[in-house]
Formats: C-alpha cells, structure tokens, sequence
C-alpha cells in the first residue's frame, strides 16, 4: 500500500516536474524587460544585529519611494564568508537587476562580484570595503574616523593617562580593521600616555563570544581605567561583562553601534560614548544609487554616510536620537 | 515466495527514497512562478554544483566513518586548518601544486590521528573528535596568526571557479573531481573487501573480529581517508574563498553528517551509501539555492533542513520496519 502511494507521488512528481519545464519556457519567453519593476538584492553581512536592521529599513524605505523591489537576504550563518558568496551567486542566477553587498570580507567577495559584474548585474558596496574596482560605488561610514572620535572621547574623559584595552572585533572586517587603526592611530599620537594593555584580542562573532573575552581580560587585568570596542555585538558583551563584575561606570567604556541595551547604558552612565553610524542612510543610498545607476544617471563612485559620537548629554537631542533609537516599526514589521 | 516481489520492490525504493526527496525539493521551486524560469537553467544547476563541492567532499568521508559505525565531528576544523595550511604555504612562496597537496596530507595527519585514538586509546569516536575538533581549530587559528591569510591567486584558486577556465570543462574542476571520487568511493564500498569489511565493523564490531577481521586497522583506515578528504574540502574552500579563513565552515560538520543520514547512512552503523550521501547533499544544497532565490529569511530554510532530516530518517526507520 504504502510503496504504491509513493509511486503514485513520483510519478505526479514527473509529471509536475515536465509541464514546468514547458512552462518555462513560455515564461521566459514572454517576461519583458522593459516595464518591469527593478528587483534588487540587499545582501547585509549578518540579520540579527540591530545595525543590520535599520540598513533594512532604509532600503525598503528607498524602495518604497523609487518604486523598485528589494530582496533582502543575508548568509545563513552570521558572518560566514562562504555562505554569503553563496548567496552572491544564486542572486546571480536569479538574474536581478542589481546587488547591494556589504561584503563579510574584502578580498573573498571579489570573485563573486566580477562575476556578477560579467553577468551584467551591477554591484554596489555598503558598509565594508572591497578590494579591486568592480563594484559601482561604495556607500559608506567614515570607520577611521569613527575610531578617531572615540580615543578622542576616551583620551579626554580620562585625562590623557591610564590603562585600556583595545578589542578587536574579527579578523579580515575591514569596517572594524579600519576603526580599530583609526582609534589605534589617534591614541599613539594624541595621548601617548594611556598604556594598551590589551591590542589584539578578537571579540569574536558573536555577544557570547565578546562577553567571554571581555571577562577574561578583566579578570586577568582588573585595574583597567577605559575601554573601546568596535561594533555593536563586542560593545555589548563587553558591557555585560563590566557590569557583571561591578566595574560598570567606574571604567571609562567608548562603543561602536547602538541598541536599546546600549542606549540604556547611555542613560545608566555605564557606557561613555558610543560611536554612530548612519546605517539608514547608508541602506537608504545604497538602494538608491544603485537605482540611479540602473536609471543611466552618473554616480559618485565614494559616498560618506557619517559618523556623531553620542553622550550622556547629547542623547536626547532629536538628530541623535534618531540615530540611537531609529523607529523602523514603520518600516519593516 | 510471495514474499518475494514486495521485498525487490522495498530495495528499489530504498534506493530511490532520497531521490524522491530531491525530486520533491526541485519540483518545488520550480512551480514557484517568481523563479521557476531561473531555477532550471543551466547557469544555475552549475552554482548548485560548485556550492555543493565542500560538503559533498566532506561527506564522502563520513560515509565511511559513519557505515564503520563511527563519527567525526572535527570534519568542518579539518576543512578551515587545512585549507589554512594551503594558503600558509602558497604564501611562503611554495608552488601551488605543493601547496594543495600539502592540505590534502594535513586533513588526511588530522584524520590518522583521530582513528589512533579511537582504537588505541579505546574512546568513542565522539569524545576523539570533539576534542580534535577543537585542537584543528585552535591550531587553524594559531598557524593563520588570528587572522585570515591573504594568498597571491594561482590555478589553485581556478578549481571553484563558476565559470571554468576552459570553458569546455562546463562545471568547475571541482565538481569534476567530486563526480571522479564519488564514482571511485562508491565503487570501493561496495565492491571491494575494504569496503565489505567497513560494513562488518559497522554492523557488528565483535563479530567482525571473531571472522578476522583486523577492526583497529580497518577503523585507522577509514578514519585517515575521511581526514584526506577533508584536506581536499579545505583545498577547495581556500580556492573558492581566495583566502586562508579559519574561522570558516564552523558547524559545517553538522550539515555534512546530515547529508549521509539524509541519504540513508545510519547512526548505528552498517548503513549507508555513497549515492545516497550524494543526493542528501543535493538536496540540502538546492534547498538553500531556492530559499535565498525566493528571498525567503533563513529562519526558514532552517527550519526546512531541519525537518527534512527528521523525515528523512523517520522514513527509514518506517522502511526498515517493513522488512
């Protein structure tokens, strides 16, 4: 009984699987160019973080005003450069009308990008850089001088002396690379006198990952007077862990990034600055340029979206705060 | 003798089952009108393929660890240390053919070591290898300094190229090679006394020693080929990222043992077989094609594979009940 049923299933399956073969065709045959709304690949490096959420939300809203479709899909597992070249690739066979990519890692996209670029869908840059010139444009934060705005926070809150830590984020991020320099840069040049205790410990993926390390060097150096961290996930784990070994607000703690947590400890006072991007603008103008370059308009080939540094005392002001607590309810559900 | 159709008829489907599945799976995206026209072209089977070329390579292995009766969760570890090694040695200037080699061995080292263990030290192949799973790892990262290795491009990295250098190969190297070893291993499982030996151990490990066979030998055996085909993998994973990674494929032993349960290999040992790996990894990798087509989120595809893998077995258990 039971292996008729399955038969009865295969052979339907056949079937099913011949008329959409003849399908195909008829369809393809039939799709015209012309008239069609644009369809475009957002593709972000990880979707749980905040961050990633408001580039969401700035390209839909783009999206909604250009009138063009916008298919937003980021690697399976958070920050794995083989799967997002997966994903490059089946957008590819997809035959969008063009890619949107914040590339996981500067030298591993390239390949996937030629080859979109072969394929005739052209690719625009956010977030992170790329190495070569295939891309359209580069739609971007100022991440150096992110990282320069937060030893200057660093540096004048503790007076230009004392012990710190820099966390690195991962290896091969080139966004985070390029805060970590400019923050390294600027504290050996402005305030030779704070002493890095720690420059070369990787906080990992992931909060879990941040958290631990975080730990690890406080416990191994509890005497510590500030600290920077250069995304949002390793700002949190390394909130979690000040505050877990009551040294939240004692050390003089610079982020990257927002979330409600980190905003909370904004106001707590157990965080002393957080560094912010404009990462609804950049999925904003990421759509969009891509959308004017498919459009025949001349694009700039560098687009700066910015970064403000957010204190306790500037927090409420309503520019910043938009920045802090971006309302994407609206937006995305 | 009545008996005797019902039970031709079970082997047929326990052959075909996994292919149902895969038929399943691309009859589905392909009545999907948004992508039906792009799902079925050749362009794309060619991505699919390419994808597929590091865990189907990984797989290969496993199906003869898990047939033995085994399990090795340091696979995804061998594929980052040794696709490390290669760029490590590309970059000290060593010649690319050195270089891949080179991988291959130090997955093949990895996977010697892991079956020493199991049959000297007499602990189960999962404690073994989650503990070499964290010992390649450290040691991927350690060698890498921390960081990825930036390798100047060589032919190395042509073998995961989408599109091949000459053109008339149609499917990256890569693929080829997975197609060749596919062949060849199938061969050796089912028809050499190797292979007949690795389904002894599996179903009964003592019986097995009592007919002669040497088990500790057969076990070092299988577990050292799983470990060079997992140097291969990474091969192939350096070639298609262009870097030295060591963070990469973390979890991918997951995916890769999924693929041989999908494709019928059992747990328990005794079961399992190349053809039917092959097609799991198929299936989960045209899975994920079609979702990231459809844009649909990833908790979906998720949650699909997950349950596909529960079917899958459920299925069998229901098969194997049957006979």
């Amino acid at each position: 009984m039971k292996s008729l049923a399955l038969k009865t299933m295969a052979g339907c399956l056949c079937l099913a699987l011949a008329s959409s073969a003849c399908a195909k065709k008829s369809s393809d045959a039939a799709a015209p160019r012309e008239g069609r709304t644009l369809q475009i690949a957002v593709i972000p490096k990880g979707t749980t973080h905040e961050f990633w959420k408001s580039i969401h939300a700035g390209a839909v809203e783009a999206a909604r005003e250009l009138g063009v479709e916008v298919i937003w899909k980021g690697p399976q597992k958070e920050d794995d450069r083989a799967q997002q070249i997966t994903v490059v690739e089946d957008f590819i066979s997809r035959g969008v009308d063009g890619i949107v990519l914040a590339p996981l890692d500067d030298r591993a996209l390239m390949r996937p990008v030629q080859d979109a670029v072969r394929e005739r869908i052209p690719v625009v840059i956010i977030d992170s850089a790329l190495q070569g010139s295939d891309f359209t444009s580069y739609v971007a934060t100022d991440n150096y001088k992110g990282g320069v705005l937060a030893a200057r926070r660093l540096g004048q809150l503790l007076g230009g002396r004392g012990r710190i830590f820099l966390i690195r984020y991962q290896e091969g991020s080139a966004s985070t690379v390029q805060r970590e320099t400019g923050f390294y840069d600027t504290v050996k040049k402005e305030f030779p006198d704070l002493v890095l205790l720690v420059r070369d410990q990787y906080a990992g993926a992931t909060t879990e990952t941040a958290y631990q390390l975080a730990e690890n060097l406080i416990s191994r150096f509890p005497d510590v007077e500030g600290v920077f961290a250069p995304n949002e996930s390793s700002t949190f784990g390394t909130l979690r862990a000040l505050q877990e070994s009551r040294l939240a607000g004692k050390v003089v703690f610079v982020g990257f990034d927002s979330s409600p947590k980190l905003v909370q400890g904004l106001r707590d006072g157990h965080v002393q600055g957080l560094v912010v991007q404009n990462p609804r603008k950049m999925g904003y103008l990421g759509v969009k340029t891509m959308v004017a370059h498919l459009r025949g308009e001349t694009v700039e080939k560098v687009i700066d979206t910015g970064v403000v540094l957010a204190t306790a005392d500037n927090m409420d002001d309503p520019d910043i705060k938009s920045l802090l607590s971006p309302d994407l309810s609206k937006i995305i559900d | 003798m009545s008996r005797q159709r019902p039970a031709g008829l079970q082997k047929v489907l326990n052959v075909l089952g996994p292919f149902i599945g895969l038929a399943l799976v691309i009859a589905l995206f392909s009545l999907i009108p948004e992508v039906q026209g792009r799902f079925l072209r050749f362009a794309n089977f060619k991505s699919v393929a390419t994808q597929s070329v590091i865990v189907a390579l990984g797989a290969l292995g496993m199906t003869f660890i898990i047939v033995s009766g085994g399990i090795d969760l340091s696979a995804a570890s061998n594929i980052a240390l040794s696709s490390v090694i290669t760029a490590y040695a590309i970059n000290a200037g060593a010649a690319p053919l050195v270089a891949v080699l080179l991988g291959v061995l130090t997955g093949g080292l990895v996977g010697l070591a892991n079956g020493a263990l199991v049959t000297r030290l007499r602990l189960i192949p999962f404690i073994v290898t989650l503990g070499m799973m964290g010992i390649a790892r450290g040691a991927a990262k350690w060698i890498a300094g921390n960081q990825k290795i930036d390798a100047p491009m060589t032919w190395a990295n042509e073998l995961m190229a989408r599109s091949p250098r000459p053109s008339w190969l149609l499917l990256a190297p890569g693929v080829w090679i997975v197609i060749l070893l596919a062949v060849a291993m199938a061969v050796v499982l089912r028809y050499t006394v190797f292979g007949r030996h690795v389904f002894a151990v599996g179903s009964n490990e003592s019986a097995a020693r009592l007919c002669g066979i040497r088990t500790s030998r057969v076990k070092i055996l299988v577990y050292s080929v799983a470990g060079l085909f997992c140097g291969l993998s990474g091969v192939m994973e350096f070639s298609r990222l262009t870097v030295g990674d060591p963070t990469v494929a973390v979890g991918l032993e997951l995916d890769i043992i999924a693929a041989v349960v999908i494709g019928g290999g059992s747990l328990n040992g005794g079961e399992g077989s190349i053809l039917g790996t092959m097609v799991g990894v198929m299936i989960m990798s045209f899975l994920r094609n079609g979702c990231t087509m459809m844009g649909w989120p990833n908790y979906i595809q998720e949650i699909i594979i997950g349950a596909i893998i529960v079917i899958a077995v459920t299925l069998d258990r229901l098969r194997h009940r049957g006979e």
